[in-house]
C-alpha cells in the first residue's frame, strides 16, 4: 500500500512535467528565425513600421521568421543581462542612447563598423546619436530616432495675461512672461505658469549646460564630476529661482508620473517643457482634452544669451547587435530595413526626431514637430563614459535636484555631494 | 481565572451593592452596543475596499474624468471603452490562459509534494527531521530577485527559457516551502486517538493515513492552495524574465505593458486588472469557509 | 514512530524540486557573493573570486547600515500594525451580525484577491501629488489642507503610506485566519471568564490569546519573513527609481545586482539579507519546531 502510494506520487508528477514539456513549442532552430527586442513605445505608437520592415526583411530571406517582442523600460536591462548571461540574447535589440555605453565598453555588442556605408542614411546620421554608438572609434549600433524637447504652451492663456505669442528671446523674457501668468491665474492654487516637477532632469540640466557648465568632464586620464563648478552653479541657481516661482508642479515628482502632456490637458498649466510627441499626446481623444486643439504651440526653450536657444537633451533610442547573436548578418539586415527612408518617415510622423538629417524636412514642415527640430540645434548629452547608466541608476541627478528643490540642501551642498559620487561611479574600475 | 462558578444558583442577583440597570435600560444599551459594532464593520468595509471600488470605478471612466483635479466618485459619463480596450489588446486570451495554467498546475503539483512531505515531518521521527524543517523555512527566506540571474542560466541550460514549464518549476520551488510547514501544522493536529483507532482495523500505517488523515486535512489543503494561487497568480519579476514570448506571458507581466514612455493608461489597465481579478474572486468566495476552518485546525491545538 | 526508509522516500519528491531548482542557484548565489561579478564578467560567463571582499565591502558601507536599520524597523512597524488590525478585525468579525459578517469577509476576499501591482498601483494614484482623491478627500473633509501634499517628501510620511499599503494587503489573510481561530475557542470558557466579571480585554488575554498562541505565532513569523523582503511596493510607490532614503534591503541588493550590474555585492547582500531574516526569527521557528516534538 505504501509502495503503491509512493508510486502513485511520483506518477503524478512525472506525468505533469510530461504533459507541461510536450505543451510547449518546439524550439526553432537558430537559422530559421531572428528575435528582435523593441520597446513597447513602438508597439504603441508605430507598429505598422515594424510590420513594414519585417515584411521587407522576408522578402530579402524567405522563410527567416521574425519574433518581434515588446520591452517595458522599467527592468528591460535586467533581462537583457539575464538573457546575456544565459546566452539567450536577441538577434536585435533596443537600448536608450544613454544606455549603450555600459554594453559597449563591456564587449556585449557587435562590431558594425565595417558594414557601415550599408546601412541606409548613414551618410547623414544625426551627429548625437552616431556618438552613443560609437566607442574607441568602432560603431557597435545604428542610430535609431531622437527626441527633443521644448516648451509646449497655451497660446489662449498667453493671450489673456497679455504675453506675445512669439517665441521669447532670452530666459529673462520667458521669466517675465511666466510671471505675468502666475499674476493673472496663480489664484487657481493648481495653476502653474511652467510645470516643472523636480525629478526632471533631462530639462534641469540644461540650464548647467547653458551657464557653461557640464556634469562631468573627462581630465587626466579620469572622470570629475563638475556639477559642482562656478558655471554650474550658476545654472542651478537660475534653475531654482525659475522653477519656484513659475511652478507649482511636485518637487519630488518626475514628468512621468502624471504624464505630463496630460496635466497639461487639464487647463491649469501655462507650459512645460516636453518631447515631440507631448503635443498630440495631449490631445489625445481617449486621455488627453482634444478641444485644445489650435490653442497650443511650441518653440525652443530661450538661453539667458539672448537670441539662442538653451540646450535641449537628445533623449532617443539606438539599435544594437548583441556580440552572442548568432545571425549577425539577418539582424544588421533586419535593421537595414527598419531604418530605411520610408520607415525613418513613419517614425518621423509619429512625433520623433528621425535619425537622420536628409529627413529634416519631413520634421521642419510640419508646426508641431519644425519647434523641436529647431531645439535640436542646441543640444547636450551625457558624459561618454562606461558607468554611466550606473550613474542614472543611482540616481544622482534626482536626488540633488529634489534636495535644491525642497530646500533641503543649498545648492553648493547638493551640488558638491553630487559631483562627488558622480566622480566616484564614473572612475570605478570594477 | 475561576473556572469554578458558584454552583448554587443564586435566586436574585446580589443587586443592591451593583448599580444593575433596569432590564429596559440594559437592552436599551445592548442594542447601542449592537449597532456601534455593526457601523463599526460598516466603517472597517468602506476603508478596506475603498481601493477596490475605486479601481473598478475608473475602469467605466473615460479618459478625461481618470484624473481630474474634482474626483468623480461615479462614473458619470460611464464607458465601456477601457473594457473594450482591454479584451482587445494583443493577447490577452493567451495571457489569462497561461496565467490559470501556471496557477493551476502549481497548486495542483504542491499540494500532492507537500502533502508527501509534511507527513514524513509530521508523523515519523528520524534522524535529521529538525534540521530539514529549519531548511526548508530557509528557502522561503531567499529574495526571490537576488536568485533570478543564477535561476536564469540554470533553466537556459535546461532549455527552460521563455517555456511555461520553466515557470512552472520556478514557482513551485518557492511555494513548496510555506505548503509543507502548513500541512505539517493540520497533521499534528489530527488527534492521535483517530490514527489508533485505524490502526487497531489491521491496515498498515500509511494506509491509515491516506484513508483517515486526508479528509480531515482536507480544509488544509485547500488552505494551501488558495497560498500557492496567489503567490502564482501575483508574481511578476520572474516571469518577466523568464518569459520573453508575448503570447507566453502571465496575466501580471502582461498587465505592465500598460505603461510606456508616454505614461500609464490607467482607465484600461483597471478595466484589466477588474477583469482578472473576477475569477480569482469568484474562487475564493466559494471556497473561502472551508479556509477559515483548515488554517487554524491544525494551529490551535499545534 | 516508524523508523526505516518511509519518511525518506516521502520527503524525496517535494526536495527533489526544491533542491534541484533553488538548490543550484542557492549554491551559484552563495558563490557569486564572493566574486567580483559585473556586466564584463557576466558575459564571459566567469567572475574573479575575491574572497570576503564583497562582505568587507558592505560592512563598511554606511549605507547599508542605514538600510538595515530602516528595513528592520520598517518590518517591525508593518507587522505589529497587521497582527494588531487584524486581532481587532477578527475580534469585530466574531461580534458582527451574520449579514456583516458576510459582508465584511467578502470585502477583505476582494481585497486579498487583487494582485500586489495593481493594488499598489492604485495607492499610488490615490495619493497622487496632483490628482489624489486621497488628498481630495481629506481636505474636503477639513483633515487639513492636503492640495498638493506630497506625501513623500519626507521619508517618514512615505514609508507611512507604503506601510498603509503593506498592512492593508496584508490584513485580510491574518484576519480572516484568526477569526476562524477564535470560532475554535470553546464558548463555555468565555461565558464562564464573562460571568466571573470578566471584561472584552481580560477575557481575550487570558483565555483567547492562550489558546490561539500557536497561530500568532505562526502568522507572525510569516509576516516577518515576508514584509521583511518587501519589494513592489516600495518600487512602484517611487516611480521604479527609489532615492535612496528609501531603500529596504530587497531594493538595495536589486538595485546592486541590476541597475550597477555588481551581481558579486547584489548576492552578497541578498545572502546578509537572509541571514539577518533569520536571526531575527530564530525564536519563532524554534518554537515552531518545538511544537511538532511536544506529541
Amino acid at each position: 500500500m505504501r509502495r503503491r502510494l509512493l508510486a502513485a506520487a511520483v506518477l503524478v508528477v512525472l506525468l505533469a512535467l510530461a504533459a507541461i514539456t510536450a505543451a510547449s513549442a518546439p524550439a526553432k532552430s537558430q537559422a530559421d528565425s531572428i528575435t528582435v527586442w523593441l520597446m513597447v513605445d513602438a508597439q504603441n505608437n508605430w507598429a505598422d513600421a515594424v510590420q513594414a520592415a519585417t515584411r521587407q526583411f522576408q522578402q530579402q530571406h524567405p522563410g527567416v521568421d521574425v519574433n518581434v517582442q515588446y520591452q517595458t523600460w522599467g527592468e528591460h536591462q535586467t533581462k537583457f543581462d539575464a538573457a546575456l548571461a544565459g546566452g539567450n540574447a536577441p538577434d536585435v535589440k533596443e537600448l536608450g542612447n544613454t544606455e549603450t555605453v555600459k554594453y559597449m565598453a563591456n564587449g556585449a555588442l557587435a562590431d558594425l563598423t565595417a558594414q557601415k556605408r550599408s546601412f541606409p542614411n548613414s551618410a547623414t546620421w544625426l551627429q548625437g546619436l552616431t556618438e552613443s554608438v560609437t566607442f574607441n572609434g568602432k560603431l557597435y549600433g545604428v542610430p535609431y530616432y531622437a527626441g527633443a524637447r521644448a516648451v509646449i504652451y497655451r497660446t489662449d492663456l498667453y493671450r489673456q495675461a497679455g504675453v506675445s505669442t512669439r517665441a521669447p528671446q532670452s530666459l529673462d523674457q520667458f521669466v517675465t512672461n511666466g510671471q505675468k501668468l502666475m499674476k493673472k491665474f496663480g489664484t487657481d492654487r493648481n495653476f502653474s505658469a511652467l510645470y516643472f516637477p523636480g525629478k526632471n532632469w533631462y530639462a534641469s540640466m540644461s540650464f548647467v549646460y547653458d551657464y557653461g557648465g557640464r556634469i562631468a568632464r573627462f581630465r587626466n586620464n579620469r572622470w570629475e564630476g563638475a556639477l559642482n563648478s562656478p558655471q554650474a552653479i550658476a545654472g542651478l541657481t537660475k534653475l531654482k529661482s525659475v522653477v519656484l516661482s513659475l511652478s507649482r508642479a511636485s518637487k519630488t515628482g518626475d514628468e512621468a508620473n502624471p504624464q505630463q502632456a496630460l496635466v497639461f490637458s487639464k487647463g491649469k498649466v501655462g507650459s512645460f517643457i516636453g518631447n515631440g510627441w507631448e503635443w498630440p499626446y495631449s490631445l489625445d481623444p481617449k486621455l488627453g482634452n482634444p478641444e485644445l486643439a489650435g490653442k497650443i504651440g511650441a518653440y525652443p526653450m530661450p538661453s539667458h544669451i539672448k537670441g539662442r536657444y538653451m540646450p535641449t537633451f537628445l533623449g532617443g533610442s539606438d539599435l544594437v547587435v548583441p556580440a552572442t547573436s548568432k545571425n549577425r548578418a539577418l539582424a544588421a539586415d533586419w535593421i537595414k530595413a527598419y531604418t530605411d527612408t520610408a520607415s525613418m518617415t513613419s517614425i518621423a510622423k509619429a512625433g520623433n526626431i528621425p535619425n537622420t538629417t536628409s529627413l529634416v524636412a519631413i520634421n521642419a514642415a510640419k508646426p508641431t514637430l519644425a519647434p523641436f527640430a529647431r531645439a535640436a540645434k542646441y543640444s547636450w548629452f551625457v558624459p561618454a563614459a562606461k558607468n554611466w547608466a550606473n550613474v542614472e541608476s543611482a540616481n544622482v541627478l534626482q536626488n540633488m535636484l529634489v534636495s535644491i528643490f525642497t530646500g533641503r540642501s543649498s545648492i553648493k551642498s547638493a551640488a558638491d555631494r553630487a559631483s562627488s559620487q558622480i566622480t566616484q561611479i564614473l572612475n570605478e574600475s570594477r | 481565572m475561576s473556572s469554578q462558578a458558584p454552583a448554587a444558583p443564586v435566586p436574585v442577583a446580589p443587586t443592591t451593592e451593583r448599580a444593575v440597570p433596569r432590564v429596559g435600560v440594559r437592552r436599551h444599551r445592548k442594542l447601542l452596543g449592537r449597532v456601534g459594532i455593526n457601523l463599526l464593520g460598516v466603517l472597517t468595509f468602506v476603508v478596506m475596499v475603498f481601493p477596490v471600488y475605486w479601481m473598478v470605478n475608473t475602469a467605466f471612466k473615460p479618459g478625461i474624468d481618470i484624473q481630474s483635479y474634482t474626483p468623480k466618485f461615479l462614473p458619470n459619463p460611464a464607458t465601456l471603452v477601457n473594457f473594450e480596450d482591454a479584451i482587445h489588446r494583443a493577447y490577452f486570451w493567451d495571457v489569462v490562459k497561461n496565467s490559470l495554467i501556471v496557477v493551476g498546475v502549481v497548486t495542483a503539483l504542491s499540494l500532492v509534494l507537500a502533502f508527501l512531505a509534511a507527513l514524513a515531518l509530521a508523523k515519523f521521527r528520524f534522524y535529521g527531521r529538525s534540521a530539514f524543517l529549519v531548511l526548508v523555512l530557509c528557502v522561503q527566506m531567499v529574495p526571490l530577485t537576488a536568485l533570478i540571474i543564477p535561476l536564469y542560466i540554470m533553466l537556459s541550460r535546461a532549455h527552460q527559457i521563455d517555456k511555461l514549464s520553466g515557470v512552472i518549476i520556478t514557482y513551485l520551488t518557492f511555494v513548496l516551502p510555506f505548503c509543507v510547514w502548513t500541512l505539517r501544522g493540520f497533521l499534528l493536529a489530527v488527534p492521535k486517538e483517530l490514527e489508533e483507532a485505524a490502526m487497531v482495523d489491521g491496515s498498515t500505517r500509511l494506509g491509515a493515513f491516506v484513508r483517515i488523515l486526508l479528509p480531515l486535512v482536507a480544509p488544509g489543503l485547500v488552505a494551501t492552495s488558495i497560498f500557492a494561487f496567489i503567490q502564482c497568480w501575483n508574481e511578476y519579476i520572474v516571469a518577466y524574465v523568464l518569459l520573453s514570448s508575448p503570447e507566453k506571458q502571465t496575466l501580471p507581466v502582461w498587465l505592465a505593458g500598460f505603461t510606456t514612455l508616454h505614461g500609464t493608461d490607467w482607465g484600461s489597465l483597471m478595466a484589466a486588472a477588474t477583469l482578472t481579478a473576477l475569477p480569482v474572486v469568484a474562487f475564493f468566495v466559494l471556497v473561502h469557509r472551508r479556509i477559515a476552518f483548515g488554517l487554524t485546525a491544525g494551529a490551535v491545538r499545534g | 514512530m516508524l523508523r526505516g526508509t518511509a519518511p525518506y522516500a516521502l520527503l524525496l519528491p517535494a526536495t527533489a524540486v526544491v533542491a534541484a531548482v533553488a538548490g543550484y542557484p542557492l549554491y551559484l548565489l552563495v558563490k557569486l557573493s564572493f566574486q567580483q561579478y559585473g556586466l564584463q564578467e557576466l558575459i564571459a560567463h566567469k567572475g574573479v573570486w575575491i574572497g570576503t571582499a564583497n562582505y568587507a565591502e558592505i560592512f563598511h558601507d554606511r549605507q547599508f547600515w542605514e538600510v538595515v536599520a530602516r528595513t528592520v524597523v520598517f518590518t517591525a512597524a508593518c507587522v505589529s500594525m497587521t497582527m494588531l488590525l487584524g486581532t481587532l478585525i477578527a475580534l469585530l468579525l466574531a461580534r458582527l451580525n451574520a449579514f456583516m459578517r458576510f459582508l465584511l469577509t467578502t470585502g477583505l476576499v476582494l481585497v486579498w484577491a487583487m494582485p500586489v501591482v495593481v493594488a499598489v498601483n492604485i495607492w499610488y494614484w490615490m495619493v497622487d501629488y496632483e490628482f489624489g482623491v486621497l488628498n481630495w478627500l481629506l481636505t474636503e473633509l477639513h483633515l487639513g489642507d492636503f492640495e498638493h501634499h506630497d506625501w513623500f517628501v519626507s521619508p517618514w510620511s512615505g514609508f507611512a503610506i507604503i506601510g498603509a499599503v503593506i498592512v492593508w494587503g496584508a490584513i485580510p489573510f491574518v484576519t480572516i485566519t484568526l477569526y476562524a481561530g477564535l470560532t475554535q475557542v470553546p464558548r463555555e470558557l468565555v461565558e464562564a471568564a464573562a460571568m466571573d466579571g470578566a471584561g472584552v480585554l481580560r477575557t481575550f488575554r487570558d483565555i483567547t490569546f492562550p489558546i490561539l498562541k500557536p497561530l500568532f505565532v505562526i502568522l507572525t513569523s510569516l509576516s516577518i519573513i515576508w514584509d521583511f523582503q518587501v519589494f513592489n511596493q516600495v518600487w512602484i510607490m517611487r516611480d521604479q527609481r527609489p532615492t535612496s532614503d528609501y531603500f529596504v534591503m530587497s531594493i538595495y541588493s536589486f538595485v546592486e545586482s541590476f541597475k550597477v550590474s555588481q551581481y558579486g555585492l547584489g548576492a552578497a547582500i541578498a545572502i546578509v539579507m537572509v541571514l539577518t531574516m533569520f536571526a531575527v526569527t530564530f525564536v519563532y521557528i524554534r518554537q515552531m519546531v518545538r511544537m511538532g516534538d511536544l506529541r
